[in-house]
C-alpha cells in the first residue's frame, strides 16, 4: 500500500484531492495545510509520495519542495490551477516530478503516481550518477595535491610520490584520500 | 603512477568515458582478493573516471546470487562459478556470464587435520591407505561445487588413487567458516585459500599436504568475473575497470614493501579480518606445513607476473570444463572453445592491458604439465576430459566398451 502525504495548501476546496484518492482506494497516512517543515515532517511520516494541493504554488511552497528534495527525497505531485508555464517549470525545477494542472479525475490518479514515481527514480540515479562524478574529481584533486606537496618535501618523482603514499595508507588500512587529507593538514599547520 | 600517452582525464572528459562511473564490486575474504582491494581503496580507478564500492559476501553461493541479479557489477570470482553460471550447472538457470580477467594464480592448498595427523596420516600414501582401510568416510569440504577448490581437491585426491565422489565425503563451506567447522570436528580435511589454511596451521588445527601449485603450477585461479549483459551494456567502464586492477596487480609485485603493506591492508576488520601474521608468510611466498617443513615457494600466489596472470587464457576456461565433464557435472562435451570464446574476453583485456603498458601476449593458449605428469594445452578438451582413469562420467558404457 503507498504512504501518501497530503499537503493541502488550498483555502477554498478542501477535501477535493482526499475525496478523489479515497474514491480511487488510496489511503492517506497524513493530512495537513502547508507546514513550515516538511523535511521533518516526511521524516517522521515516512510517505512514499507527497502530494501537494495547491491553488497556486508560492514561494513558500517552492521552498519546501526544495527542502525536501534536498533532505528527503520523495516523489512530489503537485495539484494546482495555476496555468502559468514560468510557474510549472519553477516547479519542476524546485523538484516537482509531476504537475497536474486543474481536473482531479480519480480514475486518473493511478497513472499519474506511476509516472511520478517513474520520473522520480530516473531523476534520483541521475542525481547519485552525478553526485559520484562530483567526489570523484574531488577526491582526484586532493590527491593531486597531496602528491605534489609530497614531491616537494621529499624531493621525489610523481611515481614514488604516489608509491610512498599508497604504502603509508595500505599498511595503516586506509585509502589514499585519507592519506593525501593528512599530508594536506600537516603541511598547512607547518605552513 | 603510470601515466598512459593520452594522459587519465582523456578517458573521462572523452568519449572512453565509462558509462556507469559507480561499481559495485563484491570479494571474499580471501589473500587473492588483494588487487580488487588496492585497486579500490588506493586510488587506482579514479584517473578512469570510476569509484569502486567495495561489498564483502559471505559466501560464494551469496556472491553468484548477488552478480546474477545485479547487485554486484563485478566480482572476484572463482573460475569454476562463472562457468558454472554461464552452462547451467547446480540448480540455477543459466546466465550469460564474462571473464574480464585472472586475478591471481596459486596460493590455494589441501590440508588434513590434526586428528588424522596423530594417526600418522601425513603424507599422499598414508591417507590412501587411510581411505582404503578404514570403514569411516572422511570428509572434506571445499568451497563451492563446481569451485576451483573442488576441482583441485578432486584433482588431488584422484592423482593418488583416490575416489573424490566415492572413497571420501565432501561437503561445502565458505573459506571464512573452515576453521570453525576443522575445531568442532565436522570436517577431516579442507581445500581452501589462503589465509585460511595458514591459520589453521597456527592454531595447530591441521597441516598443509600439498599446494594447488604442486598440482599446476601458475594455475588459473579467480577471475574478475561479470554478465555478458554488463560488458555489452557498459563496454568503457569494463575496460576502465580492468585497467584500474591490471594496474594495482602490477603495484602489488612492484617491491617487497608493497606485497607487506597490501597484507597489512588485508588485515584489516572489513577485508579479511585476521592476524597479518596469518596472512603475509604465505603471501610472499613463506611456506610452513605445520609438520616442521618450511620453504620459500617458488610459485607463490601472484598477481601479474608481466601480465602473464591477467590474461584470460582460453586453455585456462576450458580446463574447468574438461574436469566438470570428467566429474560428471556437464552429461555432455559442451563446444569447448566456443563457449570458452564467449566467456573470456580477450578483446576487453587486451584493449585494456595495451592502454596502461602490459604487453598483451598474442597466444590465446598456453601449455601446462599438471602433477600426474598430463599436459593440457586446450587442444583436445573432449579427449582430455575422457582421458582419466578416475572419473565419473555419465556415460561409462560406450568408453568401456572401446577398451
Amino acid at each position: 500500500m503507498l504512504r501518501i502525504l497530503l499537503i493541502n495548501d488550498t483555502a477554498k476546496k478542501v477535501g477535493r484531492l482526499k475525496a478523489a484518492l479515497t474514491e480511487a482506494g488510496f489511503e492517506v497516512i497524513d493530512e495537513s495545510g502547508l507546514i513550515i517543515d516538511l523535511p521533518a515532517r516526511v521524516e517522521t511520516v515516512r510517505p512514499d509520495v507527497i502530494l501537494i494541493d495547491t491553488e497556486s504554488p508560492g514561494r513558500d511552497v517552492m521552498e519546501q519542495v526544495v527542502l525536501v528534495s534536498r533532505d528527503q527525497p520523495r516523489p512530489i505531485v503537485m495539484f494546482t490551477d495555476e496555468h502559468d508555464p514560468g510557474v510549472m517549470r519553477q516547479a519542476i525545477k524546485s523538484g516537482v516530478s509531476a504537475y497536474i494542472v486543474e481536473g482531479i479525475h480519480a480514475q486518473r490518479l493511478q497513472p499519474i503516481l506511476d509516472v511520478a514515481m517513474a520520473r522520480f527514480e530516473s531523476d534520483q540515479a541521475l542525481r547519485a550518477q552525478l553526485h559520484a562524478r562530483d567526489q570523484q574529481l574531488a577526491e582526484r584533486k586532493r590527491i593531486e595535491l597531496a602528491k605534489g606537496l609530497l614531491m616537494k618535501m621529499k624531493d621525489c618523482n610523481e611515481e614514488e610520490a604516489y608509491t610512498l603514499m599508497r604504502r603509508q595508507a595500505m599498511s595503516r588500512q586506509q585509502k589514499l584520500i585519507q592519506v593525501a587529507e593528512q599530508i594536506i593538514a600537516m603541511s598547512e599547520l607547518l605552513g | 603512477m603510470n601515466e598512459t600517452s593520452v594522459g587519465p582525464l582523456a578517458w573521462v572528459n572523452g568519449s572512453d568515458a565509462p558509462e556507469k562511473r559507480a561499481i559495485n564490486l563484491g570479494f571474499m575474504a580471501l589473500s587473492d582478493c588483494a588487487s580488487v582491494v588496492v585497486a579500490a581503496t588506493q586510488g587506482f580507478a579514479q584517473p578512469y573516471g570510476l569509484t569502486l564500492n567495495l561489498k564483502r559476501q559471505a559466501s560464494w553461493a551469496n556472491l553468484r546470487d548477488n552478480l546474477v541479479s545485479g547487485e554486484l557489477d563485478a566480482a572476484h570470482s572463482l573460475y569454476g562459478l562463472i562457468y558454472a553460471v554461464h552452462l547451467g550447472i547446480g540448480g540455477i538457470a543459466p546466465t550469460d556470464m564474462a571473464v574480464l580477467m585472472g586475478l591471481n594464480q596459486n596460493g590455494q592448498s589441501l590440508n588434513l587435520s590434526q586428528g588424522l595427523q596423530t594417526l600418522g596420516v601425513t603424507g599422499p600414501e598414508a591417507l590412501a591407505r587411510h581411505v582404503h582401510q578404514s570403514r569411516a568416510k572422511l570428509t572434506f569440504a571445499q568451497t563451492f561445487p563446481t569451485g576451483t577448490h573442488a576441482m583441485w581437491l578432486y584433482y588431488w585426491l584422484a592423482s593418488q588413487g583416490i575416489h573424490p565422489l566415492q572413497d571420501v565425503n565432501s561437503v561445502v563451506v565458505p573459506p571464512p567458516q573452515m576453521i570453525a567447522h576443522l575445531q568442532a570436528g565436522r570436517i577431516d580435511g579442507f581445500c581452501v585459500g589462503e589465509p585460511w589454511a595458514a591459520s589453521a596451521v597456527q592454531q595447530d588445527l591441521g597441516f598443509t599436504l600439498a599446494t594447488s601449485q604442486s598440482i599446476w603450477p601458475d594455475h588459473p585461479e579467480k577471475v574478475l568475473g561479470c554478465t555478458r549483459e554488463f560488458v555489452e551494456q557498459y563496454p568503457n567502464t569494463a575496460r576502465a575497470l580492468v585497467m584500474a586492477i591490471v594496474e594495482a596487480s602490477r603495484f602489488i609485485e612492484q617491491s617487497a614493501e608493497n606485497r607487506r603493506s597490501t597484507a597489512q591492508l588485508l588485515s584489516a576488520p572489513q577485508y579479511l579480518d585476521t592476524p597479518e601474521t596469518c596472512i603475509e608468510p604465505r603471501f610472499t611466498g613463506d611456506y610452513a606445513d605445520g609438520l616442521g617443513n618450511r620453504w620459500q615457494d617458488p610459485h607463490a600466489l601472484r598477481f601479474h607476473g608481466n601480465g602473464e596472470v591477467n590474461l584470460p587464457y582460453l586453455s585456462d576456461g576450458m580446463w574447468f570444463m574438461t574436469q566438470f565433464r570428467r566429474w560428471g557435472l556437464l552429461r555432455e562435451d559442451p563446444d569447448y572453445l566456443d563457449v570458452a570464446r564467449q566467456v573470456q574476453r580477450l578483446d576487453v583485456y587486451r584493449e585494456a592491458a595495451s592502454a596502461v603498458g602490459v604487453a598483451p601476449c598474442g597466444s590465446d593458449m598456453r601449455s601446462s604439465q599438471l602433477l600426474d605428469g598430463k599436459v593440457w594445452d586446450g587442444s583436445d578438451p573432449a579427449g582430455y576430459a575422457r582421458s582419466f582413469k578416475l572419473h565419473a562420467l555419465s556415460d561409462d558404457a560406450p568408453l568401456l566398451a572401446q577398451r
